[in-house]
């Protein structure tokens, strides 16, 4: 009887503490730029929030996911699904900032100027590579003569190393890793000011709703994983340590590790804040350029919900 | 005749009709009924950008299927007539039948990057063993009483294949063609989803990335009744050329 007005009490004191499961869609392979959401997982799992994190092929069929509520929460930025699509679907935070580097051979190319009549290798039509491209293009009044799309950063570096593509846009670690294979062969471009999301978390808006409690779960231990990594990003390395996380990972990934979070540190990808109405608003004003968005009319509150971030927020000052 | 086209003519009508009402219902949000996917289909049509596509998916099919036609019948005909091609190349061609392709396609990326000789060799991966396997059957299942007879008018083996063999043969080496081209239709598509997204594979993937549900859904029709119409204009071929 004691035992049973315990845990009413502790339940109705701690209503997230009620297990709750977030079905949470990835559109890509779990590596190591996931580990903050994994410690952010294992962390939430311990406060009473099972997150179930599923690895989709692509982008693409984790908004699907979403859409047809087969997965609660997405990863990714698929604001021109948000725009056409009937269900309403609200982003609510900003896991990280776009981070890629144009890279060019230096035997053919050195600067932007050396890029124009050219071809040039990005993900795929209408992503976030394009349009950084494309805009770099704008600033430096250059033309490409072909943009070819070969999805995979992974895929793009090996191009570039084998030869068959000369000039291209990387993440970070594919960066290194091709810098790291053939050194001096390669050169990155500087890139301008680009603030955009490259990964953000959306939901339907009536799950949101719903699952306030346990969002507001989520979004917390996603911040404060983020602040301790600004603060040491060593601290991601001992967390995955500890949790026993992405065990199976190759010595060669491994190694990794800390100069991608000390490189995203250095550039700021991880927010503090979650993103929130600056984020909304970059975002809205990158994808209007990129082409992906095309109403005239564009209003955060048609793709963001700051609730959950808010809610989260104050629980972490 | 007329009654036949009636039949068919309902049978599309409703299966438009279902595609209208599980649009409308809808089944999923992401599903346009059947009348927004025709304007998108008209759309892609009058810009252009249907025909841009074609005429960079065709490029690899036709090559593929050129080569698996000549190559491929060329292996089923020597395996047909003779033991060792037979015994050194069936089990390849038998491999290849059984294998997933679309597991093994992004495989040839690695050999031979991300261009169009990936897509053509795709092409005939697939198209291939179905051409091959044909070519074989037909000449192995020559009915031994021709081939008896042939010889007891004291043919020789040149008169045998060439006046015996290959015409008795050659509906099964078509056949083989027509089913090598639908393979072909289905490793070009996985090609241009799985390598590089060009052509059809592009306009999937692109309009599947910005959630223009109808166009994407225009983009796989059209592709569909491409690789339908094509292969119901050689089955009529076949039925003109081997009655």
């Amino acid at each position: 009887m004691i035992r049973s007005l315990f845990f009413i009490a502790f339940f109705f004191v701690n209503p997230a503490a009620a297990q709750t499961t977030i079905k949470y869609a990835l559109g890509d392979v779990v590596s190591i730029d996931e580990l903050p959401l994994l410690v952010a997982v294992e962390r939430a799992k311990k406060r009473g929030v099972t997150v179930q994190v599923q690895a989709f092929k692509s982008e693409e069929i984790a908004t699907q996911a979403v859409i047809n509520g087969q997965a609660d929460v997405g990863q990714g930025t698929p604001y021109a699904a948000v725009e056409k699509v009937s269900v309403p679907i609200r982003f609510f935070y900003q896991l990280t900032s776009l981070q890629f580097y144009p890279i060019v051979n230096r035997e053919f190319y050195k600067t932007w100027k050396d890029l124009d009549g050219q071809e040039i290798v990005v993900h795929a039509r209408g992503s976030g590579t394009e349009a950084i491209m494309n805009l770099m293009a704008k600033e430096h009044g250059i033309k490409y003569r072909n943009v070819s799309f070969v999805p995979g950063s992974n895929v793009r570096a090996i191009g570039l190393l084998k030869g068959t593509i000369k000039a291209s846009i990387l993440d970070a670690s594919n960066k290194n890793y091709v810098m790291k294979e053939a050194p001096g062969k390669f050169l990155i471009l500087p890139l301008g000011q680009v603030k955009a999301s490259d990964e953000a978390l959306f939901a339907r808006e009536e799950f949101l709703q719903k699952s306030q409690a346990a969002v507001s779960v989520l979004v917390e231990e996603l911040i404060r994983v983020n602040r301790e990594i600004n603060k040491d990003p060593g601290s991601i390395v001992a967390e995955r340590r500890k949790l026993g996380l992405l065990k199976d990972l190759p010595a060669k990934l491994e190694e990794e590790i800390l100069p991608y979070f000390k490189e995203g540190v250095e550039t700021g990808i991880f927010p503090n804040d979650g993103g929130g109405e600056n984020a909304a608003k970059n975002d809205l004003e990158f994808f209007r350029l990129s082409g992906a968005l095309k109403s005239p009319d564009l209003k955060v509150e048609k793709f963001w919900t700051f609730a959950p971030l808010k809610a989260a927020l104050s629980k972490l000052q | 005749m007329i009654r036949r086209f009636g039949w068919q003519l309902a049978s599309f009508a409703l299966f438009f009709g279902l595609w209208e009402l599980a649009g409308r219902w809808p089944v999923s949000a992401a599903f346009p009924p059947f009348s927004n996917t025709a304007v998108a289909l008209w759309e892609l049509v009058v810009d252009g950008s249907l025909g841009k596509a074609y005429w960079l998916t065709l490029q690899p099919l036709a090559l593929g299927i050129v080569l698996c036609g000549l190559a491929g019948i060329g292996f089923g005909i020597g395996m047909g007539l003779s033991r060792s091609v037979e015994w050194l190349t069936l089990p390849v061609f038998v491999i290849l039948q059984a294998a997933p392709m679309a597991a093994i396609i992004p495989l040839i990326t690695y050999v031979y990057g991300i261009g169009l000789t990936s897509k053509v060799l795709a092409v005939t991966m697939l198209a291939a063993p179905v051409i091959v396997m044909n070519s074989y059957k037909g000449i192995r299942n020559t009915h031994p009483s021709l081939l008896q007879m042939c010889r007891s008018f004291q043919g020789t083996r040149r008169q045998e294949v060439l006046k015996i063999v290959l015409p008795h043969a050659a509906a099964l080496i078509f056949t083989g063609l027509r089913l090598g081209l639908a393979m072909g239709f289905i490793g070009i598509v996985i090609a241009e989803l799985l390598i590089t997204p060009t052509g059809i594979g592009d306009l999937i993937t692109y309009h599947s990335s910005v959630a223009d549900y109808p166009r994407m859904f225009a983009t796989i029709a059209s592709i569909v009744a491409v690789a339908a119409l094509s292969l119901h204009g050689l089955e009529r071929l076949e039925r003109r050329l081997f009655p």
